[in-house]
């Protein structure tokens, strides 16, 4: 019996049509919403590239558009890492910017003459559409299309993703995830039909991959520990051969096209697993056939030397290679994955990056929402089936929930296995409560009035029409899994007599209503974290005035639209490396240090000009022909990202390289605090970027109290003097400040003693301040 | 790719050792039960398996200079010799239950588009 | 009339005879307690004696539990231990370097000499005078440095630079948890046969990815990298600040989350197997009103975490 009555009047062929109609229109609402909620960024501020890297991206994008992809591949760029310079094209994933400049090129084909900067901003929404649609075909082979849509639609709109995709969030990750996405559906195709053709479209997207996010590695091992699960679970197939063969022996040979990846995939250890699993695919498919052709004893004899010592074989070969240095082991960034603390240790430039850091449980909800709890419960649902298929997505969850605990950036990875599981288990939860049979038991509850069969469409309407437009594809959804249901249930048997299901109506509509609203729920709070945490350009700052109204903090662009405007064209700016690829991007100047942290020295020789006297960095700075420094400063307006806040870590880098001369606990007070006030150490004092930060500082205060608004400390009023750096350029709220170098000859004096001119500069300075004090 | 690939071929007379007999019978039955298509493309395996070994022990024996060329050619012969053995187990009849979706002519189609691609990569790397 | 001039005459070789009894007393006591001399107020002088022949470092702490020093606890046998590896030095060159420990009860007013206001701290005195005078002339005691943490290793190699041969420190095999390891390992070979039953079973490992899976997301590897305490010692266990958590937080956050997926379960899966209605009913309600509950706990406290959060249910 029915707890509610169907129409019984519709031909099964009018509900698949019904069905896929409703689908489609359902995924293209989910694009829509994922891209406009990813337009935040563009209404509240403008287009424009956000962050760091992305100006990076940007500016490589410019050269391809502009000299064609061959200039592009061969680029030397000498402004950067003055004065080694640096080969672009042989040190990055060039696979973002060839996609904006393939779109470049077709628009213009198609006489759209879009600039190449609204393609860079809008990318990242672009694809996240598509990641959408990967992951509802992701999904749909892990259950079905019901499920496939919830996933597009948490994936769509889910702020873990959305945090990294932002219009103007120009990144690797921008097309990563999609690809991240398909592979792994190829993937899974491949594995259950034992096509060659999946495997190698996988294959290709794992090139594509490769091509464009360094994150590739996640693919190289989480497809070759699926198979490796699979086989100790006892489930080889020859589908498995197939899927996996095809897609390891092409993958590997296409990435090895990427010249920044080059011969890694045969000579470092994280490709090995991959390598590894394929040697013993090998073996066990050899003995596969042989045992198809022999008996069962000598079979035994034969599959058990042969595998036994091709094992001991392949890993004894490993292990050679390995010792004498074949292979390389792990890099540090991958190992540091393992051993948490070993990037604090031995690499500090890497675990002083924010997003390296480990993440505390507000962050996690915060990106994924009702996701982290109804995640559990889907990987549990597909426990219950576990097919080949579902084992991936339970690896997948283990790792990716590890990964992103250990680093925030991981968060990312994590985000799709989330929804996936997320999506299949309240998937399964709508299926039982929607499924209109009730159990066949003894004691019968008929529950057939002319109310319930209102009730249903009605509550639908007034979902339909109080939810956002993501929600509408969620209640698309709920439409397909009853018409799916009914279908089914049309279809099999109409006098339903099913051995367990949920009896009554106000059951179904008390569960049912608590998801939509937790649903709705869901979409608030993605609504909610997208415009106010996530949608910042970090280039432009947005504060608010007591009146409610929005004010706008341009400092960095007025700052670079100086020096663009007032230097040489060929003038050397030095900043710590977090500005290198703005200054670069936005001010079109020589920089030494950039966001490409692949040269420790150079950065540590950065930090050590910056941590410290002014006379042990004048040497330094002359050497390295540099015209200006530029420091972010927050003291006024209360910016906390400033230099003075990444300044310990300015130290520890440049302590890595020499201990001798700056030492971290020198820039501590006595008593073990940072500070910056009068009770600041001598060394943090005497340091550059101390005297640049606070330079005149006081004067703004006109004699009052001097309070730093970011650390909320009270700073002398004597201000510290400059003697071999002139203050060029100050922004409006003093964030970006940027002095000029003076040369030698400046005082027309013998250049052969720098010393010899500083105590004759210092001479000549210290007069006013006595007068003053004279005076008093 | 070397390891596996070598030890495939060290298993064969490691296991002689154990028992003459086994090779035999298992060389007997293959001979017998073996459909001739089978049998043609087993041959085309045991040439690119000859071939690899070939470059194998001329990168390690003499030179690897210059390795992306070695690294095409021998990752020519590998890809090629798993995509053959992918089709060769899409297209045995016994396997017939485990590939419902890939019919034989569906197998040579995907088997000639991944040896394409393949080649496709390997003829950009020979450099 | 010639007596003072013989004392005067023999004063040099009593200030010789007096500075190597010091040094002899302490090359005593450093054996006495396995390399490390405890020092107090007088014997601190005599150790950094401004014409001290041999080099020293010393390591400020506050042991006494009403110190509650943890730090200083915890950095304790890292200390003790790389005294013990050098003390197995050979005699000649050991002697010129001391390893000596002061603490806080016993020596006030050191402390307050130094400045020192917190624990623990290791300075590295140079030799004054002789051979191993440092070229410079820098006589300013070394400061140790503890970003690496309080571990032995780091110490052994940074002190290494400031005596005469490297410390020969090598890291103790861990017996204890080789040992375990050991008999795990071999008392899982030997029940593998009782216990491949639920080494096979699914559940088992769907126990262990969920539990995997919530404990990760509740921040699990923040407070294990970061160290965080458990709670904040006054009774406050939810950590100020979006991105910080204590390790009470962890267990509460997974156990709402545990919650929470529970009832799910129990709505899909348990529910439906329920053969009378009645109870069906009750017990779906039940669940659906613990689903609403606890998800309204979790969003408040995540309200606590961040101010600004606007959403409430409930609570």
């Amino acid at each position: 019996m029915l707890a509610y009555s169907l129409p019984s009047d519709i031909s099964p062929s009018t509900f698949v049509n019904t069905a896929s109609l409703v689908r489609i229109v359902a995924l293209g609402l989910i694009s829509a919403a994922a891209i406009s909620s990813r337009l935040f960024a563009v209404v509240n501020f403008e287009s424009i590239i956000h962050e760091f890297d992305p100006w990076f991206n940007y500016r490589a994008t410019r050269v391809l558009a502009s000299k064609g992809f061959y200039e592009f591949w061969n680029w030397f760029d000498p402004t950067a890492w003055y004065p080694l310079g640096r080969v672009v094209g042989g040190t990055i994933y060039p696979g973002l910017m060839a996609t904006s400049g393939v779109i470049y090129n077709i628009l213009h084909a198609l006489n759209l003459p879009v600039d190449i900067r609204n393609i860079c901003v809008l990318l990242a929404p672009g694809f996240s559409a598509f990641t959408a649609w990967a992951t509802y075909m992701f999904t749909k082979e892990m259950k079905d299309e019901s499920a496939g849509l919830l996933a597009a639609a948490f994936i769509g709109i889910v702020p873990g993703y959305i945090s990294r995709s932002v219009a103007g969030s120009y990144d690797n990750e921008a097309i990563a995830i999609f690809l991240l996405m398909f592979t792994f559906y190829a993937w899974i195709k491949a594995l259950k039909t034992g096509s060659a053709l999946f495997g190698t479209i996988a294959a290709l997207f794992y090139f594509y991959m490769v091509a464009a996010w360094g994150g590739y590695a996640f693919i190289t091992n989480m497809i070759p520990l699926h198979a490796f699960v699979l086989l100790l679970m006892g489930r080889y197939t020859n589908r498995l051969y197939v899927a996996y063969c095809s897609w390891y022996a092409i993958g590997t040979l296409s990435s090895m096209q990427v010249p920044f990846v080059g011969f890694q995939p045969v000579r470092t250890s994280e490709h090995m697993a991959a390598l590894g699993i394929f040697g013993l695919l090998q073996i066990v498919a050899f003995a596969q056939l042989i045992r198809s052709h022999v008996t069962s004893k000598q079979f035994q004899d034969l599959l058990f030397v042969s595998v036994i010592s091709a094992a001991v074989l392949g890993m004894a070969a490993m292990v050679l290679l390995t010792y004498k240095g074949w292979i390389a082991p792990w890099t540090g960034r991958f190992y540091s994955l393992w051993d948490t603390g070993y990037a604090k240790k031995y690499i500090p430039i890497i675990a002083s990056v924010s997003e390296h850091q480990p993440t505390a449980w507000p962050s996690f909800f915060m990106d994924l929402h009702m996701l982290t709890f109804l995640f559990p419960f889907g990987v549990l649902v597909l426990f219950r089936t576990l097919r080949d298929e579902h084992v991936f997505v339970i690896i997948y969850a283990v790792m990716g929930t590890y990964f992103a605990g250990v680093m925030v950036r991981l968060m990312l990875t994590l985000t799709p296995c989330v929804c996936v599981a997320s999506a299949v288990g309240l998937s399964q939860l709508i299926d039982t409560f929607m499924d209109p049979r009730e159990p066949d038991v003894g004691e019968e509850e008929e529950k057939e009035d002319g109310s319930s069969t209102t009730a249903t469409p009605s509550k639908k309407a007034a979902k339909k029409e109080k939810n956002a437009a993501p929600v509408t594809g969620v209640g698309a959804i709920d439409d397909i899994v009853s018409t799916l249901s009914i279908a089914g249930g049309l279809e099999k048997d109409k006098s339903a007599k099913a051995k367990t299901g949920i009896f009554g109506l106000d059951t179904r509509m008390v569960v049912l209503f608590n998801t939509a609203a937790m649903l709705l729920f869901f979409v608030l709070h993605c609504t909610w974290v997208t415009s106010n945490a996530y949608s910042s350009p970090s280039v432009v700052l947005a504060s608010s005035n007591p009146d409610g109204s929005q004010h706008i903090i341009d400092d960095f662009r007025e700052a670079y639209y100086w020096l663009r405007m007032n230097t040489k064209e060929d003038a050397v700016v030095m900043s710590w490396w977090d500005y290198g690829y703005q200054i670069a991007g936005m001010a079109d100047r020589v920089t030494l240090v950039d966001n490409n942290t692949w040269n420790n020295t150079h950065i540590a020789t950065v930090g050590k000009a910056m941590s410290s006297p002014e006379e042990v960095a004048y040497p330094i700075l002359r050497k390295h022909d540099v015209d200006y420094v530029l420091v972010i400063f927050g003291g006024l307006i209360g910016y906390s990202g400033d230099d003075i806040n990444k300044f310990l870590w300015m130290v520890r880098i440049a302590q890595g390289v020499w201990p001798d001369e700056i030492q971290e606990p020198n820039y501590f007070t006595q008593q073990g605090e940072y500070r910056v006030d009068d009770q600041a150490s001598k060394a943090m004092k005497d340091s550059l970027m101390y005297k640049m930060s606070y330079y005149r500082f006081a004067e703004l205060f006109g004699g009052g109290q001097v309070v730093d608004r970011v650390r909320q400390q009270y700073l002398p009023k004597q201000g510290p003097t400059l003697d071999y750096l002139d203050e060029a350029f100050t922004s409006e709220n003093w964030i970006v400040r940027i002095f000029q170098v003076k040369k030698e000859d400046l005082l027309g004096r013998d250049l052969k003693s720098a010393n010899g001119f500083a105590q004759g500069k210092k001479r000549k300075r210290s007069k006013p301040p006595v007068k003053r004090r004279v005076l008093a | 790719m070397a390891g596996p690939k070598a030890s495939t071929a060290a298993s064969k007379p490691a296991s002689s050792a154990v028992d003459p007999n086994a090779i035999h019978s298992l060389w007997k039955a293959y001979n017998d039960t073996t459909p001739s298509r089978l049998k043609l493309i087993d041959s085309f395996l045991v040439f690119l398996m000859l071939s690899g070994i070939a470059q194998f022990l001329y990168c390690i024996l003499i030179t690897n200079f210059p390795f992306n060329a070695f690294l095409a050619g021998f990752g020519s012969c590998v890809g090629q010799f798993v995509l053959t053995a992918s089709l060769r187990t899409q297209v045995n009849p016994e396997n017939r239950g485990e590939f419902k979706d890939v019919s034989p002519e569906r197998a040579f189609a995907d088997f000639a588009l991944g040896s394409i691609v393949l080649h496709f990569f390997v003829f950009n790397f020979l450099g | 009339m010639l007596l003072p001039w013989l004392t005067l005459l023999w004063i040099p070789l009593y200030v010789l005879a007096a500075k190597s009894s010091v040094h002899q007393q302490l090359v005593e006591l450093a054996a006495q307690n396995n390399g490390v001399i405890k020092l107090n107020d007088k014997t601190y002088d005599l150790l950094t004696s401004p014409d001290r022949d041999w080099s020293v470092s010393v390591h400020f702490t506050a042991l006494d539990k009403r110190r509650r020093c943890n730090p200083c606890r915890e950095f304790d046998p890292s200390w003790n231990a790389v005294a013990k590896a050098w003390s197995t030095v050979p005699r000649s060159e050991r002697d010129h370097h001391f390893f000596a420990t002061l603490d806080f009860d016993d020596g006030h007013t050191v402390f307050q000499k130094l400045g020192l206001t917190s624990a623990p701290v290791v300075h590295v005195y140079p030799a004054a005078e002789g051979p191993r005078r440092p070229v410079n002339g820098k006589l300013a005691p070394y400061k140790y440095d503890f970003t690496h943490g309080f571990d032995a290793e780091p110490l052994a190699l940074e002190l290494s630079k400031h005596t005469p041969v490297a410390i020969p420190y090598r890291a103790p095999i861990d017996w204890a948890k080789w040992g375990t390891f050991a008999v795990i390992l071999l008392s899982g070979l030997i029940t593998l046969r009782f216990i491949s039953p639920v080494l096979q079973s699914r559940w088992t490992w769907a126990i262990g990815t969920i539990i995997t899976s919530l404990v990760m997301q509740s921040g699990y590897m923040f407070t294990r990298i970061r160290g965080m305490p458990y709670t904040a010692g006054n009774g406050q266990w939810i950590a100020p600040g979006f991105q910080s958590q204590y390790g009470q937080e962890t267990q509460v956050v997974a156990v709402i989350y545990g919650l929470l997926a529970v009832s799910f379960l129990m709505l899909t899966v348990i529910a439906p197997l329920q053969k009378s209605a009645q109870r069906q009913r009750a017990q779906i309600y039940l669940w659906t009103a613990v689903n609403l509950i606890i998800f309204s706990v979790l969003v408040s406290l995540f309200r606590t975490k961040n101010r600004g959060y606007p959403f409430k249910l409930f609570l």
